[in-house]
């Protein structure tokens, strides 16, 4: 008894729970052939065309006895529906925070709950692929599936069309140096004295050796091809104005912006600007992208 | 009393059981009462469809489960209908019973399934007891759902020899109708030579009460089908009319002045109030069957004289002439009774269904080989609870 009022007890209890749950055998061929084979079967009633998973031995509709009709699955699903766990209770699977998610597997007419990893909390969202994870070590349950995690392309993509939105920006920046300019020389074959002879180049109006112009140019195909729009895109056609000259130690920002869709092609236009150390514009112009499409 | 005449006549028309075993591992709880809601069915040879209101029922906690009428609903066929639960602890077959009789008799459904299960194994009995105790005065003094109160009032009033002897002789009845009963949970082949040794030997629990005594711990489901009087003749040419229930219960730690039975026993009251609304001025003459809710021999034996209103040691003599086996005067669970198999939730339905297979006449091997047309069903929780229900085999009264 505990006293947390003066005059009034308040009895501390606890009870135990225990128990144990006999599977059957409907139940128990289901999870052997997720320990064994790694499948996951459902139980199909042909009277009325739906396959149950978890497996039933009766049809819920139509009462009739189904326990022999197993069919295979996919390992894979669709989420139809989700929720975040995010307070904590001793017992629960893992500590929160989690996704408790009900996936319906590719063949399957009712929905598994399960738990969905391998996706960022905030990204999470019903109708995304699933594929079943299956655990190291067997308890011969319903945890024999591990988790559900997002069925991923081969290759990383940037944003598709539908993902871009305009604003988005991205950049590049880079300090150009004196061995930059002479391999960029060696790889175009531009080996022009302005850009490789001090002494010739104190003759011209900048009066030192400047980089070429298509030096700090080529920093804006990091920015299109790795960032904005990213892995995959192909670029038909950029168009660029130097402004100012690109000196040796100069440090250059590329950067890269949507300004507008090209909906017939389902293209983009990028504004471009180069801008160096002293906030000076050292080339603007466009290009034109065509995102990655989803392969395969 | 509350109690009113009935709205309309409700009969029986389907009874299934499953066989009644300490594991059923081969099916989960679903699937274990589907096997007794098919066999219903297939006796009343009617679907699922023809089922208006399933009514459900186990003991509170025992498979340490919540809500389990809801997804039991794959087995017992409840999806889209009206459905209850019921717990009203060792009673609850009985309080099924009349569930199906009152719901079928109001004129809100035709046919109402009435399913009592339970699978003893998967939970922890004693756990789900304990929660009934008052948490501030009882739950740290009880002992569980064991007691020998019924063999200390027998001991007191008719001596250790004649009682003990009393209590094994009803005991050994039982078990040779249990070998009988193809459901038996429990039917070990006792005989009349093996008494003294059980009397010294077997283990002992509480006081006199030994293991021999008790009843078991069951898996396993009952259901009974009740139709309106005009659905159930429709449906079989064999109904089985339930004549009349009734409910009595008395908290006893609420009377804790008196000693034990303060008064009349809640078997006593509601034998004594049922039999005079119903006319019935000699039960041992009148009823051809009595399937008992007897947790133990002992209760048994001790409580042969409460429903039928005996005196003196006429219980006694009914159990040691054999008059309660199977072909004596007034046969005693022919069965096995709840030492035989025990699945709680189920326990007190199956002594209704029992009762019915042999008004009809097809209870199996342990059928009654003289007619039965009356038959009488106990049930029995605590604290003290009983549910008494009457058979007819004609519509008459």
């Amino acid at each position: 008894m505990s006293t947390q009022s003066p005059d009034s007890f308040v009895i501390d209890g606890k009870l135990a729970l225990p128990y144990q749950y006999f599977a059957g055998r409907t139940g128990s061929r289901f999870l052997t052939s997720i320990r064994d084979e790694k499948k996951i079967k459902g139980l199909k009633c042909e009277k009325c065309n739906k396959v149950f998973v978890p497996p039933r031995q009766t049809c819920e509709r139509c009462f009739e006895d189904i326990s022999e009709n197993w069919v295979e699955l996919e390992n894979a699903g669709t989420v139809t529906g989700f929720t975040i766990i995010r307070y904590e209770e001793p017992h629960q699977p893992f500590k929160p925070p989690y996704i408790l998610a009900q996936i319906k597997l590719d063949g399957a007419d009712t929905s598994l709950t399960h738990i969905v990893k391998g996706v960022a909390l905030s990204q999470m969202k019903t109708g995304i692929r699933v594929q079943a994870k299956f655990a190291k070590n067997s308890t011969s349950t319903i945890m024999d599936i591990d988790h559900f995690r997002p069925i991923k392309p081969k290759f990383e993509l940037g944003y598709s069309y539908d993902e871009l939105e305009i604003g988005m920006s991205a950049s590049f920046t880079k300090t150009i140096t004196e061995s930059d300019v002479y391999q960029f020389a060696g790889i175009s074959g531009d080996f022009n004295p302005m850009h490789l002879n001090e002494e010739f180049a104190k003759m011209t109006p900048f009066g030192t050796r400047i980089a070429h112009g298509a030096l700090p140019q080529s920093l804006i195909a990091p920015v299109l091809g790795m960032k904005l729009p990213g892995l995959g895109t192909v670029i038909p056609e950029i168009t660029v104005r130097f402004r100012k000259p690109t000196y040796f130690g100069d440090t250059v920002t590329a950067t890269a912006e949507v300004v507008e869709f090209i909906e017939a092609r389902r293209w983009v236009k990028l504004e471009l600007t180069w801008t160096n150390q002293r906030d000076e514009l050292v080339a603007e112009g466009h290009a034109i992208a065509i995102p990655p499409t989803p392969m395969g | 009393m509350g109690y009113k005449k009935k709205n309309r006549h409700v009969g029986i028309v389907g009874v299934g059981e499953t066989k009644f075993s300490s594991h059923r591992e081969d099916v989960n709880q679903a699937e274990m009462i589907h096997e007794a809601v098919r066999q219903a069915l297939d006796d009343a040879n009617l679907t699922m469809d023809d089922v208006d209101c399933v009514v459900h029922g186990n003991m509170e906690l025992f498979e340490m489960i919540h809500q389990p009428d809801l997804w039991h609903t794959l087995g017992s066929g409840a999806y889209g209908k009206d459905a209850f639960r019921l717990t009203t602890g060792g009673t609850t077959g009985g309080t099924l019973a009349c569930a199906g009789d009152n719901l079928a008799a109001s004129g809100m459904y035709d046919v109402v399934m009435a399913i009592g299960f339970e699978k003893l194994q998967e939970g922890h009995t004693t756990g789900g007891i304990t929660n009934m105790a008052d948490p501030l005065w009882a739950r740290k003094l009880q002992s569980g759902a064991l007691t020998d109160s019924a063999a200390v009032k027998l001991i007191e009033e008719f001596g250790a020899e004649r009682a003990r002897r009393a209590a094994m002789t009803y005991r050994i009845i039982m078990d040779k109708h249990a070998c009988l009963n193809p459901n038996s949970h429990r039917a070990f082949g006792l005989d009349w030579d093996q008494m003294d040794d059980l009397m010294e030997n077997s283990p002992p629990l509480i006081g006199d009460l030994r293991l021999i005594h008790m009843c078991s711990q069951s898996d396993g489901a009952c259901v009974v089908i009740y139709a309106s009087e005009e659905k159930a003749k429709q449906i079989t040419d064999t109904p089985v009319w339930v004549r009349d229930h009734i409910t009595v219960h008395r908290e006893e730690t609420l009377d804790l002045c008196n000693n034990y039975y303060p008064t009349d026993t809640t078997h006593r009251f509601a034998a004594e109030k049922l039999y005079e609304r119903n006319g019935i001025t000699n039960p041992l003459e009148y009823f051809d069957v009595f399937e008992m809710y007897d947790p133990s021999a002992w209760w048994g034996t001790d409580w042969l004289k409460e429903f039928f209103l005996l005196e003196d040691d006429d219980h006694l003599k009914l159990v040691e002439n054999k008059e309660i086996m199977i072909d004596g005067k007034m046969p005693i669970n022919p069965s096995g009774g709840v030492i035989a198999a025990n699945p709680i939730g189920a326990t007190a339905l199956v002594r209704v269904a029992e009762a019915a297979k042999q008004i009809r006449g097809n209870a199996g091997p342990h059928q009654i080989q003289k007619p039965v047309n009356h038959a009488l069903a106990s049930a029995f929780g605590g604290t003290m609870w009983t549910v008494l229900t009457m058979l007819e085999k004609e519509l008459n009264w």
